[in-house]
């Protein structure tokens, strides 16, 4: 366990936000655990090179939110909606500001066939925007979805 | 026949009752085509391919740090019986987006689409537990935008 725990919430997301060494993601928690086991990311290149990280992105975080903003300041009162109801949910998340990386916000697009930002992946797969998780988390079905993920043991 | 959902008065947009109309037209000042063209269109595509039994297009721009008279922001509420056999939210938003695939294009005029979408079922169940009138949430507001689009 590694004493980087102690780190507060905001100097984590910050450290994680400007390290080039991590990347487009950042992990948010409400726990104030430390994601030093985020992935690697290298510098976007090209379009396929987008496509690819996407899909690592959403294969290796289990809640993974392409915003416009961050958690902790949206740009975007969509992505504002998707951000408190993951927090009133009380999950961890991953997340990407698509307006610092053009070519992800363009290739996520591609990669849902979806055309809009906020986009919300859960297990690697593409659950909705801003209307669909709010419809769902009034009817239950987004609590049962994250359900397994509520009942894990912490990271540390 | 088609019923057209308006608000109470122009600005109260997120409350609809029912009312049947003559006209096509579903915005609150009566401005034609011409106007708001891209209001029209939208329209025109979910009345061709969904013959819905009720329809809004509201245009949602004027929420936003775009200038007056903007189309760039909208959400549909749509009824129709073209999803009593789609189940699933996303794949009945996926119809509508495949619909209006043009304007909401990256290069298209719409920068954000909020879509409500029900069977004639699921509207008649709002309307009972509404006591005859259907509320929907407005869209969230604004947070500033990315400025990608022209300000205010």
């Amino acid at each position: 366990m590694m004493s980087l725990n102690m780190l507060s919430r905001s100097v984590t997301r910050t450290a994680l936000l400007s390290s080039k060494r991590l990347g487009p993601v950042s992990f948010f928690s409400n726990n104030d655990s430390h994601s030093d086991f985020a992935p690697q990311r290298k510098t976007i290149s090209d379009d396929d090179e987008a496509l690819k990280m996407i899909h690592e992105h959403v294969q290796t975080n289990h809640i993974m939110l392409y915003m416009k903003g961050n958690p902790s300041m949206p740009m975007c009162g969509f992505s504002a909606t998707v951000v408190k109801i993951l927090k009133d949910q009380g999950v961890d998340f991953s997340s990407v500001n698509v307006l610092d990386y053009p070519s992800i916000r363009e290739g996520v697009k591609k990669y849902s066939e979806w055309p809009t930002i906020p986009q919300l992946y859960v297990g690697g797969e593409f659950i909705g925007g801003c209307d669909i998780i709010t419809e769902m988390h009034k009817t239950g079905e987004l609590a049962d979805l994250l359900k397994p993920e509520k009942s894990d043991d912490k990271k540390e | 026949m088609l019923r057209i959902l308006t608000a109470a008065t122009r600005r109260d947009t997120s409350t609809l009752f029912l009312k049947r109309f003559m006209s096509s037209t579903s915005n609150n000042n009566n401005v034609g085509a011409a106007d708001f063209p891209v209001q029209a269109s939208i329209t025109s595509k979910l009345m061709e391919a969904l013959e819905p039994s009720a329809l809004r297009v509201i245009n949602e721009s004027h929420m936003h740090n775009v200038p007056k008279n903007s189309e760039t922001h909208f959400k549909v509420v749509v009824v129709s019986s073209k999803f009593d056999d789609v189940k699933a939210l996303i794949k009945r938003h996926r119809i509508v987006n495949s619909i209006l695939s043009e304007e909401i294009a990256t290069e298209g005029p719409v920068h954000a689409l909020s879509i409500v979408a029900k069977t004639p079922a699921q509207w008649k169940e709002m309307e009972l537990t509404g006591n005859g009138k259907v509320v929907i949430d407005k869209s969230p507001n604004c947070r500033g935008g990315d400025g990608s689009l022209p300000s205010k």
